[in-house]
């Protein structure tokens, strides 16, 4: 079974009168363990494809299941556990909390989930020290480079050990050698982890780097292995 | 929780001049609510002993039935006889809450110096129990020379202004007139045992105090009007109304018995009035505090739209999204409290050093401005607050818990 199946999936969105045609009927699978890169023009879809696919985004048609769940199904406090204990999110701008340190950001996804502080703490020094920057662990945000926070995020999206990580434009903030310490981390973690990464990006260094891509525009799979 | 906790101080420390202004209103609405309440609460308990032991109202008044109503015209039907008084008497004393039980009667007339006749109200009381009701009240009473005593029965207590008027002081004769209660003329002459004071500018033209016995020989009577009952508990007063009635009505005595706080007029009114005021400041202060919680939490979501996604994103339900904002209200309800009780205990021990005095309305003597403080009240103020603030902030934050996170993350 594909950790990801999606079928015939329509995403409108109605700016007033206007209706914007966001995604036009994307049928896409992705197995365990995959390292996919979603690319293509801006306006093309691929934001609204992850969207989606991270079920904080519902298709106007069309199912999306996740490891045989039909993520339409599910009531807002089942996707949210669904997100909690699944699904990693890795964003361009990071989204750290600035009120707290590394280490306080990385825990919010474990403290959520309702795991104590003790254990929740040592799982979250050890993800910052796997992707290299334990050493900032009380350091708040707005004292880190972007390549830094980008390192806590990534630290963050993986503490619970989710099965899947969405990364939107993860490197589209940095410069091109923090934009490559990432790719390696992530892509390290793909092939040691077997975690699922899915992304979108213009970044031409990482879609050198990936095992699969599919290319969108106008809201449709233009080339690349829709269905496998 | 505690990791909620930790995350809301932050984030009120965040926007930290808002989040002071926010703090401000509560700590400022908080001490107003408490000092005035402080103060009301010495006022009604100055009324409340004044009613009881200044007035000599006691705790119960016992009436015969219907002299209320009809007692001013025919009074010797409407007042207990010398056999109902040893009865009454008798029966209230078996009660274990009673502390005493005295008669009392009230007489209007006329009095002279031998030049000028004035009208007086005067009350008729038995020196040693007036003496007990009065308790350690007497001593705050204004007064020159004796007060009444059971040895003198001709000794009479004259009210400062009336005493003025007649050119009287301690020791002066002078002449009491009224009516007896078959309607003839009847006089009987007086000394002056002391002036006192009543407090009030209404009543200090026209008050006597006469010995019990001395109020009956000017009515030719040996009935009473009325009983005065001290009890031991103020708080038993509604209690001991109805087993006393009850007890009365058995063994045949039918009589209506008033409580002190009914009996007392003045006390009522005041009580009325700023119980009034005291709803209007709960009032604004309520509006204040919400509104400012309001303004500071609306501002803050705003500005963490993004943050909310995010939070949302990670697995964070809407639920949790309230709660956490429902924290950083309720905490700062809670801090603003807090810094309400420090200016309220400053602004007492600053009254008690200071000792300011002001007038009361027709009042004669200046009263030291006081404020009591009142733990329970404090504590419930600030639990009110708490909450209120906490609850204004949940309903703020539902909006936020409930919006698109696709929306919230595109947010900038």
């Amino acid at each position: 079974m594909s950790l990801i199946e999606m079928h015939n999936i329509r995403k409108d969105y109605h700016l007033g009168e206007t209706v914007v045609h966001a995604l036009r009927g994307i049928d896409l699978e992705i197995d365990k363990g995959e390292f996919v890169a979603i690319w293509g023009p801006s306006g093309s879809g691929k934001t609204t494809l992850l969207n989606l696919i991270g079920a904080i985004d519902e298709p106007t048609e069309g199912d999306v299941t996740m490891a045989g769940r039909n993520i339409r199904s599910l009531s807002d406090n089942q996707k949210s556990e669904l997100r909690n204990e699944r699904i990693g999110f890795i964003f361009q701008s990071f989204n750290l909390v600035p009120v707290l340190s590394a280490v306080e950001n990385v825990m919010l996804p474990i403290q959520i989930k309702g795991v104590s502080y003790s254990e929740a703490k040592l799982k979250a020094l050890g993800r910052l020290k796997e992707v290299g920057i334990s050493e900032l662990a009380h350091h708040r945000p707005f004292k880190m480079s972007g390549g830094q926070q980008q390192r806590v995020a990534i630290a963050r999206a993986l503490v619970n050990g989710p099965s899947l990580v969405i990364a939107d434009e993860p490197t589209a903030n940095l410069d091109s050698e923090t934009a490559q310490i990432i790719i390696s981390i992530m892509r390290d973690m793909n092939e040691n982890d077997k975690i699922t990464f899915i992304f979108s990006t213009h970044d031409q260094r990482l879609l050198n780097q990936v095992k699969r891509m599919v290319r969108m525009e106008d809201g449709r799979i233009v080339n690349g292995d829709a269905r496998r | 929780m505690m990791k909620w906790i930790k995350l809301a101080m932050r984030n009120i420390l965040r926007n930290k001049r808002r989040s002071l202004v926010t703090l401000i209103a509560i700590a400022v609405g908080f001490s107003a609510i408490s000092l005035f309440r402080g103060y009301t609460d010495r006022i009604y308990w100055f009324l409340k002993e004044g009613a009881i032991r200044g007035e000599s109202l006691a705790h119960l008044t016992i009436y015969k039935a219907d002299w209320l109503e009809k007692g001013k015209l025919d009074p010797e039907r409407y007042m207990f006889s010398q056999e109902e008084i040893k009865r009454i008497t008798g029966l209230v004393m078996q009660e274990k809450e009673v502390v005493l039980i005295t008669p009392q009667i009230q007489v209007n007339g006329l009095i002279t110096n031998g030049t000028i006749s004035l009208p007086f109200i005067a009350q008729g009381v038995v020196p040693g129990d007036d003496k007990i009701i009065k308790g350690s009240w007497a001593a705050l009473r204004p007064m020159t020379g004796e007060q009444l005593n059971d040895h003198k029965p001709y000794g009479v207590e004259v009210a400062k202004d009336l005493a003025r008027f007649l050119n009287l002081e301690p020791g002066k004769d002078g002449v009491v007139m009224a009516p007896t209660l078959s309607g003839q003329m009847n006089a009987l002459d007086i000394q002056v045992a002391g002036v006192f004071d009543t407090t009030m500018a209404a009543t200090n033209d026209k008050f006597m105090r006469f010995n019990f016995d001395f109020a009956q020989s000017l009515y030719n009577t040996k009935g009473a009007e009325k009983f005065v009952v001290l009890l031991k508990d103020e708080k038993k007063t509604g209690k001991m109304r109805k087993a006393i009635l009850a007890k009365l009505t058995a063994a045949g005595i039918a009589c209506e018995i008033k409580t002190w706080n009914e009996m007392s007029a003045y006390y009522a009114r005041s009580k009325g009035l700023l119980d009034v005021i005291l709803l209007f400041i709960l009032s604004i202060v309520l509006v204040i505090v919400t509104m400012s919680t309001v303004n500071t939490m609306s501002m803050a979501i705003l500005e963490r739209t993004r943050e909310i996604g995010t939070l949302r994103a990670l697995g964070l339900k809407q639920r949790g999204i309230s709660i956490l904002f429902a924290t950083e209200g309720g905490l700062m309800g809670l801090f603003g409290s807090l810094a309400g009780i420090v200016i309220h205990l400053i602004v007492c021990t600053i009254l008690r050093i200071v000792s300011p005095t002001y007038m009361p309305p027709s009042g004669t003597v200046a009263v030291r401005l006081w404020v009591d403080y009142i733990p329970a009240t404090l504590f419930a103020l600030m639990v009110f607050l708490v909450f209120l603030s906490l609850l204004t902030a949940f309903i703020a934050a539902r909006r936020a818990a409930g919006q698109n996170i696709v929306d919230a993350l595109k947010h900038v």
